[in-house]
């Protein structure tokens, strides 16, 4: 097929615009030269600063050391001694029942049980509180409610969205990788530093199987949305690294980097070279689907394998006759990267590890030279001989899963010839990063292979020239990123590849390439004798190595710094622009290795004491969760354009406390619920009204709505219904609940989703679960520290009538009666399980003369038995009542 | 200069003891309370305060906040033309088109979606100019055609993408990506609804969710009430809108629950936001009623119905006429934004890349008559004058052939019209190239459509900023301008 080259044919913006009438070309023109266009259009702020002056900014200070104001407890003295300015005094302590309901909603998601409730009593002592508080600390749903918050910030999704809302393979190991760390209290520090850069730890964390939990975290990377058959592939890496660049910086620094993407940052101390600099290091890494359990090619395990598969194949063929590859490169072929090459170069003591980017196990750690058998377990086994060296995923067994790149090139000639074999494997092309390589547009990047013997692959790259691009080899039976859902399972366990060379050459046709003679199945008969014994220990050694599950995943790819794009047109590229950190935050430039993209050293850079950002940010975190409001608003942005801390002082003094205590957020979470400020009562305060009416002191807590979760979840408690089970690969929704577009997904799920926690709920951006949708469950699309909190009719209208609610109620409503006869005993359990509290004596008359009252109709009934009916409509009136909806 | 507000403070932000004693008495009683209260506008009040005068429009019972100038417009009606239709064959008559069919085509040509561009097409069917005006319309719209004298037809539309989901993001929200508010929830959020019982963003939906899904009438980074409300043609309407027990059950639990409410608020106190939280319980109830109320069709005169199409044989035409019949009892009930999506008619919606006749037969059948009698029934009723009509896709179709018989995408240069709201009546603007292919004389962005339609809803789109992610954010991003030359 012919294609024109996008760069002589498509008209840029600047060519449309002077295709344009004069005026419009003038107005165009004041919205490109006027830097301060935005501003005087309608977005005021403060006037601009110089860029020296805004690192006076409180936000880039380092942290202060702070004595606490004397009191019984370092958090109280600070708000006490606000409070006390104005001549107000904190609140009393809440209400037993308050108390335990907010620290159970705030620290695990549910409401109190029964047995909480007994251990509380109604007049608990702090040693009480102080027991409850560490065993919601230690249960496993602490990890469940708080990994939640955290998912917000990093925009989790399990599809990519957009037209075909593709799946990311295996997303969902994230959201449990999270709950574990936070259970374990992993230090947030390390947390961090796994998330910038856990595939690059040299030790990395691993849990009691084995797994490597660090690289998990880099999952985090790749909920980016992404579009299929974008027309301009490097637009789209721009926007894809935006928002990488954005979460990055707003919930690890809370700063708003991403505003320096056409411009220095209109407020902060973010020069656009700052944003291009962070550029590179996302540039400079690659998507791949991570093991977690792989198996060192340098193990004993591992070259017991490779030993039984030399063996194998000796008996064949002791002496391997095709030791060349036989390929002959033409003067104007570029290439790119050679397997043979790099055996010649290792026997002459010069290898080069660069040119090729392997991860996972599957290819070991150099090229396959001779016979092999990829699958010894096949009824009818067969071996292969590819000429020369190659890199091969099977030497191992096909169990094995990875991938083999190329180092990142440009496109200089219009095909790029690949000599390959493989059997349901694939190549793919991956052009400025992007991986979804289907029709229309980028099909001509992605190649099935299926052909045993070695051949070439050709790519007609005329529609990329000049852009850069690498090749890559996959081996992994888990679907690939933009794979359509009926691919799950085509991946049969027998496939794999060998990738030999890749070259960029202006000729349409492959090099020469010499005949060689190939070993045929006769050739397998003749040592038939021995072939039997020695096809089993390979196969033996094959299955004692692990099969690994997968995660999306960052990999390192080939350094390379990128140029500040002009106004943010990658189509006008500026000054170099080397990867570094913040230059605010940075006394001396990271030094960042050229080869590889820098990520652990990024990580480190974030992490260097004496840049205040991650403790501050996050200890702000936790407080906005359990006040509704950071003592900094602006949760995701301590910058000029964000708000100034209510409480600089105790702000600091949390960090500086956060750190000393190992970045423990469970140490910093105790430290603020065994305050008082946390504990007094919630209530209106007609003496506060004049001073601190928005409680911006902590006058008193706030009163808050259930979060989505949150109220599911409590639905599913007192209904009897929760299952507590952790982990595991999402739920599906209801196929009710499934609009009919495309990218629906394939399964469904029950109504009540197998009474599993909301946040096992499938997270597909099109598809998002609606009732959550409803109270305030965000798009995944940024960072979202501060949920909207909203009033809609939609929330009544689902608490009033969704069939899911109406299930829950009526299993609500069975186990009251269960419980006994007598119905205030009934009522008194209802009230514990929804409100953690008895009812009142106008409460439960109000509820006898409903439950003993039977309204005169017949007809609709559902549950078939009055006395269920009536109490369910008991205890579904105490569902729409707005103490269950909120938090006290 | 104008202070940074953060609008975002919803939820957190105290509310004056007027409104609270407002409140109260509907948590007593069933108060009629105008929504813009109920759906909680403590927000949007800010957002007046900084952005504006906050003085109402004459005959707005719900209380406009923000207003920049005299509206010319009340509401408006957007006819969402899925898949994108094709310019070539319906509004934008080109005759070298017809004399070059099948010929090479003469102009270089972009890269396209499927790049399997082929020979000039020219249009499928007829063009005849209509009315005074002389508008050069299709046969394949003989309706809309009687209609042309009404039309301001705009040929020189051009997108900044050429994907679908990427243009329908663009479309609505003015961004190419997902998460920002569609322009129904800005118009929404902006002047709130005049409607007591319904939200000031209806989506009417035909059947079919255009790609990019139901974040094309999100609410973004703005309240949640401000989102589209997809009331559904089959099915319930609105997610849950039907009680599940009878009305005596339902008033009994409803009698209950507010006597609950009442002892715990006497016993803990008062609190604005448990306070707007039951006036909101209340609201969800009458809803249950309007709702019903506002589909329950029969009542309309039976030539009414006919007109629309609601007898139709076709059974898609039967849906769309509905739609369009809905839409004009919501501009009645004074919602603010109505956007309606089209029927399924199994050719993919406007997305010609084959069969081009077939789908555009069957895709102007649907939406053909029932719009027709949208127009003359709005006129009739004097609500034409205040209520604008937007008939559009997310970009244009290619003058020359996909394979032998279909149109590829084309965001150079397409068609969009307006009618009534104080555009003016009978008038083309811009205009394409001699082929249809990109815009040529006065292009008109989807920015200066977003900044057009606001300015006659009374907004001046550059001082419509929302605080978010420490920025302020325009509907326009930071382009756009109104283009005078439409209005009256």
């Amino acid at each position: 097929m012919l294609r024109l080259h996008p760069l002589l044919l498509a008209p840029t913006w600047a060519n449309q615009v002077l295709q344009f009438p004069p005026l419009l070309v003038g107005l165009l023109m004041l919205v490109v030269l006027a830097p301060a266009a935005s501003a005087q259009n309608g977005s005021p702020g403060p006037d601009e600063m110089p860029m020296a002056e805004r690192f006076d900014h409180w936000a880039w200070q380092p942290l202060r050391a702070v004595t606490p104001p004397a009191a019984r407890h370092p958090v109280d003295g600070f708000v006490t001694a606000r409070l006390d300015a104005v001549g107000l005094l904190p609140a009393p302590l809440a209400k037993p029942h308050e108390q335990l309901r907010r620290l159970w909603f705030d620290l695990v998601g549910l409401p109190p049980t029964q047995e909480a409730l007994q251990r509380f009593g109604e007049r608990p002592s702090d040693a009480a509180y102080l027991l409850e508080v560490d065993q919601l600390l230690a249960s496993p749903q602490f990890g469940e409610r708080w990994a939640r918050h955290w998912l917000d910030l990093m925009r989790y999704s399990e599809t990519l969205g957009h037209e075909f809302d593709f799946e990311i393979p295996n997303a969902w190991r994230y959201r449990d990788y999270v709950i574990r760390a936070l259970n374990q209290d992993l230090p947030y520090d390390q947390f961090i530093r796994e998330h910038i850069a856990g595939d690059l730890l040299l030790e990395p964390r691993r849990d009691e199987h084995g797994n490597n939990e660090s690289v998990q975290a880099t999952a985090s990377w790749w909920f980016v949305e992404q579009t299929h058959s974008p027309v301009d592939s490097m637009q789209h890496q721009a926007d894809r690294i935006d928002n990488q660049i954005d979460v990055f910086g707003k919930a690890f620094l809370g700063m708003t980097v991403a505003c320096a993407r056409c411009h220095d940052h209109k407020f902060d101390a973010i020069p656009t070279s700052d944003y291009y600099s962070l550029f590179g290091f996302v540039q400079s890494s690659r998507y791949v689907q991570a093991s977690l359990k792989e198996v060192p090619p340098e193990s004993e395990a591992y070259q017991t394998a490779l030993t039984r598969q030399r063996e194998l194949s000796s008996l064949w063929l002791p002496d391997a006759a095709a030791t060349t590859s036989g390929v002959t490169f033409r003067a104007e072929d570029v290439v790119i990267a050679d397997a043979s090459d790099h055996k010649r170069e290792q026997d002459g003591s010069q290898l080069s590890n660069s040119q090729w980017f392997v991860s996972n196990d599957a290819f070991g750690n150099e090229p396959w030279r001779g016979p092999f058998c990829a699958n010894p377990n096949d009824d009818k086994p067969q071996l292969r001989q590819l000429p020369g060296a190659f890199w091969l995923s099977a030497a191992a067994g096909t169990q094995r899963e990875g991938t083999i790149a190329t180092a990142t090139f440009p496109l200089e000639h219009r095909y790029v010839h690949v000599r390959t074999a493989g059997d349901h494997s694939r190549l793919k092309l991956i052009v400025d990063g992007f991986h979804i390589t289907r029709d229309p547009i980028y099909g001509e990047l992605h190649r099935n292979i299926d052909k045993q013997e070695a051949h070439w692959i050709t790519f007609d790259v005329q529609m990329w020239l000049g852009h850069k691009a690498h090749l890559q080899a996959i081996d992994q039976r888990a679907p690939d990123l933009g794979d359509p859902r009926h691919n799950r399972g085509r991946y049969p366990d027998h496939c794999w590849i060998a990738l030999q060379s890749v070259s960029n050459s202006p000729h349409g046709s492959p090099p020469e390439t010499s005949a060689l003679p190939l070993v045929t199945e006769a050739d397998a008969v003749r040592t038939i004798a021995n072939w039997r014994d020695a096809r089993q220990r390979l196969s033996d050694a094959v299955a004692a190595l692990p099969v690994s599950p997968t995660i999306p995943a960052m990999a390192d790819g080939s350094g390379m710094d990128t140029n500040v794009y002009l106004r943010g047109d990658h189509k006008r590229p500026g000054e170099p622009a080397p990867r570094r950190f913040l230059s605010a935050l940075e006394a001396s430039a990271t030094s960042v290795p050229k080869e590889s993209s820098g990520r652990l050293e990024l990580a480190n850079a974030v992490l260097t004491k004496g840049n205040p950002m991650p403790a501050r940010v996050m200890v702000n975190r936790l407080w906005h969760h359990l006040f509704g409001r950071g003592l900094v608003k602006s949760v995701d942005n301590f910058g000029a354009l964000g708000e100034p801390p209510t409480h600089p002082d105790l702000l600091d003094w949390l960090a500086t406390d956060f750190e000393a205590n190992g970045w423990s957020l469970k140490h910093s979470i105790r430290r603020i619920v065994t305050s008082h400020t946390y504990r007094q009562r919630s209530q209106l305060r007609q003496d506060a009204a004049a001073c601190d009416g928005d409680n911006k002191l902590l006058h008193r807590q706030n009163v808050r709505p259930l979060e989505a979760e949150v109220l599911r979840d409590t639905l599913l408690a007192i209904s009897g219904r929760l299952d507590e089970a952790l982990y595991g690969e999402s739920i599906e929704q209801p196929k009710e609940a499934v609009t009919n577009a495309r990218g629906s997904p394939g399964q469904h799920g029950p109504r009540d989703g197998h009474g599993r926690r909301s946040i096992y709920l499938a997270m597909r951006r099109n598809f998002m679960p609606e009732m959550l949708l409803a109270f305030d469950l965000p798009t995944p699309f940024a960072t979202v520290g501060r949920r909207n909190t909203s009033n809609v009719p939609a929330q009544s209208l689902a608490l009033a009538n969704a069939p899911l609610v109406h299930d829950l109620c009526g299993l609500f409503a069975k186990r009251v009666i269960a419980h006994s006869d007598n119905h205030a005993q009934r009522l008194q359990l209802a009230y514990q399980l929804a409100f953690a509290r008895k009812p009142r004596a106008n409460e439960l008359a109000s509820l006898l003369a409903f439950v003993g009252q039977n309204p005169d109709e017949q007809g609709d009934d559902e549950q078939g038995d009055e006395e269920v009916r009536t109490w369910t409509d008991a205890v579904h009136a105490l569902v729409n009542t707005t103490e269950f909806r909120f938090r006290r | 200069m104008k202070n940074p507000i953060d609008h975002s403070a919803f939820g957190n932000s105290s509310v004056g003891p007027s409104r609270r004693d407002m409140l109260r008495q509907a948590a007593n009683g069933f108060a009629m309370l105008p929504l813009a209260h109920l759906l909680g506008r403590d927000a949007s009040a800010q957002a007046s305060s900084a952005i504006g005068s906050n003085a109402p429009p004459a005959g707005s019972s719900g209380g406009s906040l923000v207003r920049h100038h005299a509206p010319r417009a009340r509401s408006v009606i957007f006819l969402y033309m899925d898949g994108a239709p094709s310019g070539q064959d319906l509004f934008d008559y080109k005759e070298r088109l017809v004399k070059e069919n099948g010929k090479p085509f003469a102009l270089p040509k972009e890269p396209t979606q499927f790049n399997n561009n082929g020979n000039t097409l020219g249009p499928v069917a007829k063009f005849k100019q209509h009315g005074e005006s002389g508008q050069w319309i299709s046969d394949l719209l003989p309706n809309i055609a009687k209609a042309a004298d009404k039309l301001c037809v705009v040929r020189s539309m051009y997108a900044d993408f050429s994907e679908h989901t990427n243009a329908n993001y663009f479309l609505h929200t003015g961004h190419g990506l997902q998460g920002r508010p569609s322009m129904g929830a800005w118009i929404g959020y902006g002047l709130g609804s005049d409607a007591k019982n319904l939200p000031a963003f209806v989506v009417l939906n035909g059947g079919l969710v255009p790609p990019g899904g139901v974040d094309n009438f999100h609410s973004g980074f703005l309240p949640a009430h401000s989102q589209g409300s997809l009331f559904r043609m089959t099915g319930e309407a609105v997610a849950n809108i039907k009680p599940r027990e009878t009305d005596e059950r339902q008033r009994r639990k409803l009698l209950l629950t507010r006597r609950l409410n009442q002892l715990s608020l006497d016993a803990d106190g008062h609190d604005p936001a448990l306070d707007a939280a039951i006036a909101n319980h209340e609201l969800a109830f009458r809803m249950q009623t309007a709702v019903p109320d506002l589909l329950e069709i029969d009542g309309e005169s039976a030539a009414t119905r006919e007109m629309y199409g609601c007898n139709d044989e076709y059974e898609q035409t039967r849906t769309y006429g509905r739609q369009c019949l809905l839409a004009r009892r919501l501009v009645e009930r004074g919602v603010r934004f109505i956007e309606l999506t089209i029927p399924d008619t199994g050719s993919d919606r406007w997305d010609q890349h084959g069969n081009l006749r077939r789908g555009l037969d069957r895709n102007c059948r649907t939406v053909d008559k029932p719009i027709a009698a949208l127009l003359a029934d709005l006129e009739a009723r004097g609500l034409l004058d205040e209520t604008i009509v937007v008939f559009g896709g997310e970009f244009g179709r290619t003058p020359f052939a996909q394979g032998t018989n279909g149109r590829d995408h084309n965001p150079f240069g397409f068609t969009m019209w307006m009618a009534g709201g104080g555009f003016k009546a009978g008038t083309s603007y811009g205009s394409t190239d001699e082929y249809g292919y990109k815009a040529e004389e006065n292009p008109m962005s989807i920015h200066d459509l977003h900044a057009t339609l606001l300015w006659q809803l009374g907004i001046d789109h550059e001082r419509f900023v929302y605080r978010f992610g420490g920025r302020d954010l325009r509907l326009t991003d930071v382009y756009g301008n109104v283009v005078r030359d439409l209005l009256d």
